[in-house]
């Protein structure tokens, strides 16, 4: 009896004494980011290609150029200090010069050759962002050929956007990992792949500590990190999959940011103390497929109807809470070659007359597929399926929604049956060719192919512009391309979603990259 | 008794191979296809085909049934589709935590539910019979998803009693695993601050996981006692003047722990099943959200994979409730 008394004392001790630490704050030297990071798979950046990989590996591996902060307009050199386009008669030859003196986290120097081995690597072992290198790239293992200690030239056929391939380059997926390092724990032919998914090997601001599965990753600053010292020097990405669990957590001050927020649970922080909020652009754009050879659909006016009836300000107004902003063109806000023409919102009066003279007065009958589930901004597709519904109703279109698991709807979509698919796309990559060649190109086999409109100007704009390496020539191509699918092509762009982050007041620094990642290197508190 | 309890080991093979032909062939017509899922819709068709090729998607259902059960029987539980590892080492990686967290609900379930449903019993009619009756009609009802933020709120956002979500404090680095059962790798480690924080984290989910089980062992030993309470025998026992306390443990409560038992085992499975939502309300690492993400993804191997191990937790439940009876009840015989 006494030692079940001891036991029960010990196990109630146990519970409640060391209570007060709960109440603790994260410690002054680590930053506490709680997020969702049940897709991460691996941290090897030749494999990862999940939003939560791609955060870790981030901050820990550097590129050879990189876009900063919020801009995805502008290159800026990072292991790379110049570079240049060169037109070599049958290819293009992309020449990057490395920036002296930097080291590995394990101390070896960066050299051209590790670039190349990283290059290679990424297309030998062939996991899912390898395609940024051979597809749109259409790059092959010695294409990347050093030249001395610092500078390598990467050859690229002419079939390929130079442009668009620098963008590649500020991707994890380009990434330089140290080769010996990687190497000395290779297993059979896999270049390092089974202990680099746990290990780091990088030059960025940060290793990795620990990754403990649907648990946390830890980074620790990098003591050979060739940049100025991260201000944090711990970093632990939580996992915490529940958004209300994650509010708890930052309120409690057990975290510092939290990743995602709804809009209700962003509204409710502002009003709190010692949290702030704040918002991050996303690249996405959710949109509606039109198939432009089904009847009536095939009619341009018909499609130009449809745009003209939709409430795009209470769509975003309404059920979004101000969550997303209002982009028509296809190529989204953040990104190069970005069309700010908005001429659509709800005019029931034009839409009707433009179906007059379609020869569809009496109005018609249309199936909307809709995905099941939250769509990005923080509403569910079904409401923005009834929000459209009713909108076109007012025209005089009958919508009749049918609500779909997401994979079921890709097999419909991707096989050119749906007469009218809501859903969403993001870029592969930070460049206006994620977006112009699927949107707008028919021979891509994407989603101008899933819609069958099938224009030759607008396939041969997107492939004139994608090529283009003078930057000025570029952007009017893209004004050209964007402007003429506003009008002609087989979409409703409803918006461009934002994300919301809840922070500790006394966090600073954090900024969003709208390829979805951040660097914790400038974040302090 | 060894020849049965081999018989039945032997037994739940058969199960397992009944419970793979079901899942393989339910995942099989579900009408989306999972290299979809995979790869998204930037994924061109011939990447679609060597992905499906690579899968061994391509194959008739059968045909790749067969080869499944084949790599099985070698103890391969094939490559999960989502994380592009081997089943087993990610069922490795998850189970544990599972099982801690199922275990200490079981737990809870057991030392609350079975003295609940005594004490409802014996004072039945009487104030603490109703106050169980609404406890544990009202822990039945209650959805899990709801409790867990309840308690998360409470104790943890308002009172700061117990530890947030998680296996660990952030500032905690976990014992190196052994087990993956962090109670055992802290002990195992002499961590005693390690072991003291898990067992702290462990409280919240495992109420909440529990409760549900509390309620229906409670509301099981209730009936059965009230039961076994009316019988001849023990009104002989009465009679023959022993106490009050050895009447009820010894005569009615080993009685009436047949039909409880029963429970108690299903509940175990379903309490290492069921755990998806405690588990994403706590960001606790199991197999419950590794079941949910394969399922939403359409990776049949991994469904595969977990469905077995829940099949053989299931089935090992059920053999050793049996063999309980026969523990608890002298007139039950293996032969």
């Amino acid at each position: 009896m006494r030692i079940r008394l001891v036991l029960a004392m010990v196990v109630i001790g146990t519970l409640l004494g060391p209570q007060m630490s709960s109440r603790a704050a994260t410690a002054a030297d680590t930053l506490v980011y709680v997020n969702d990071i049940s897709d991460m798979i691996s941290l090897d950046p030749a494999v990862a290609y999940e939003f939560s990989g791609i955060l870790a590996a981030t901050n820990i591996y550097d590129t050879l150029v990189a876009f900063e902060g919020e801009d995805l307009t502008t290159l800026k050199p990072r292991l790379a200090t110049s570079w240049f386009i060169r037109d070599s008669g049958s290819r293009w030859s992309v020449t990057l010069k490395l920036r002296p003196g930097v080291k590995f986290s394990t101390g070896r120097p960066v050299t051209a050759k590790a670039v190349a081995f990283s290059f290679d690597r990424v297309i030998a072992l062939n996991k899912s962002p390898a395609f940024l290198f051979k597809e749109v790239a259409g790059m092959n293992e010695g294409d990347t050929i050093p030249v001395g200690t610092d500078t390598v030239v990467v050859s690229l056929p002419k079939t390929a956007s130079p442009q668009a391939f620098l963008s590649v380059l500020t991707f994890t997926v380009a990434a330089i990992v140290d080769p010996d390092e990687v190497m000395a724990h290779q297993v059979g032919t896999d270049r390092g792949e089974a202990w680099l998914r746990n290990h780091s090997a990088g030059t960025g601001p940060y290793t990795l500590d620990r990754w403990d599965p649907e648990s946390r990753v830890v980074l620790v600053a990098n003591p050979n990190y060739w940049g100025p010292k991260p201000n944090l020097p711990r970093v632990i990405i939580s996992h915490v999959p529940e958004s209300s669990t994650q509010k708890f957590l930052l309120e409690s001050g057990d975290a510092d940011i939290a990743a995602d927020l709804s809009p209700e649970q962003a509204r409710d922080l502002a009003t709190k103390p010692n949290v702030t909020t704040q918002k991050g652009k996303l690249l996405q754009l959710v949109y509606i497929g039109m198939n432009a050879k089904l009847p009536p659909l095939d009619n341009p006016k018909v499609r130009e109807a449809i745009r003209a009836s939709i409430d795009y300000d209470g769509i975003i107004r309404n059920l979004l809470r101000g969550e997303a902003k209002k982009v028509q063109t296809i190529v989204p806000d953040g990104l190069f070659g970005y069309n700010p023409s908005a001429p659509f919102q709800q005019n029931i009066a034009q839409a009707k007359q433009l179906l007059r003279e379609a020869g569809k007065g009496d109005g018609f009958s249309i199936e909307l597929l809709v995905p099941t589930g939250p769509a990005p901004g923080g509403v569910k597709w079904a409401d923005l399926g009834a929000k459209v519904q009713s909108d076109l109703a007012q025209a005089g279109i009958k919508v009749e929604i049918k609500e779909t698991a997401q994979a079921q709807l890709l097999n419909v979509y991707r096989a050119q049956k749906g007469q009218m698919v809501m859903i969403l796309w993001g870029p592969d990559f930070p460049d206006p060719d994620g977006n112009a060649t699927p949107f707008a190109d028919y021979e891509a086999h994407s989603l101008a192919w899933r819609n069958q409109y099938s224009d030759a100007d607008a396939s041969k704009l997107a492939k004139q512009a994608a090529l283009e390496p003078d930057l000025m020539k570029r952007q009017a191509l893209y004004r050209q391309l964007t402007e003429k699918v506003l009008h002609e092509g087989p979409y409703v762009i409803l918006y461009q979603p934002l994300k919301r982050f809840g922070l500790r007041a006394n966090v600073s620094g954090f900024v969003w990259n709208p390829m979805a990642f951040a660097e914790f290197r400038t974040v302090s508190k | 008794m060894s020849r049965y309890v081999l018989t039945r080991i032997a037994s739940t093979g058969l199960v397992l191979v009944g419970v793979s032909v079901l899942t393989f062939f339910i995942a099989h017509v579900v009408p989306a296809d999972p290299v979809l899922a995979a790869l998204g819709q930037h994924a061109r068709e011939d990447q679609i085909q060597a992905y499906r090729h690579a899968y061994g998607l391509d194959q008739p259902v059968v045909v790749q049934y067969v080869q499944y059960m084949r790599r099985l029987a070698g103890g391969d539980l094939g490559l999960s589709i989502r994380t592009r590892r081997p089943v087993a080492s990610d069922l490795a990686e998850f189970l544990p935590a599972t099982v801690e967290l199922g275990s200490t609900a079981w737990l809870i379930a057991l030392l609350l539910g079975i003295p609940a449903g005594i004490l409802s019993a014996i004072y039945k009619d009487r104030l603490a019979d109703h106050l169980v009756r609404i406890a544990a009609l009202a822990g039945a009802a209650m959805p899990v998803f709801w409790l867990g933020l309840l308690l998360l709120g409470s104790l943890y956002y308002r009172l700061h009693w117990l530890p947030g979500p998680g296996r660990l404090d952030l500032s905690i680095v976990p014992p190196p695993p052994r087990t993956g059962v962090l109670l055992i790798d802290s002990l195992v480690a002499a961590d005693g601050p390690a072991f003291a924080n898990a067992l702290r984290h462990l409280v919240l989910p495992g109420l909440t996981l529990g409760l549900f089980s509390t309620a229906v062992i409670a509301r099981m030993t209730r009936s059965a006692m009230l039961e076994v309470l009316n019988q001849e025998y023990i009104r002989t026992a009465r009679a023959k003047g022993l106490t009050r306390l050895r009447v009820l443990m010894h005569h009615a409560l080993r009685n009436a722990m047949i039909p409880t038992l029963t429970v108690i085992g299903i509940s175990f499975g379903n309490l290492l099943s069921g755990a998806v939502l405690t588990e994403t309300v706590f960001a606790w690492p199991g197999l419950g959200r590794y079941a949910t993400a394969s399922a939403v993804s359409l990776d049949f191997p991994a469904v595969m994979g977990v469905t077995l191990v829940v099949a053989v937790f299931y089935t090992l439940a059920n053999l050793v409730v049996d063999l309980l009876y026969a523990r608890v009840d002298p007139r039950i015989r293996y032969e």
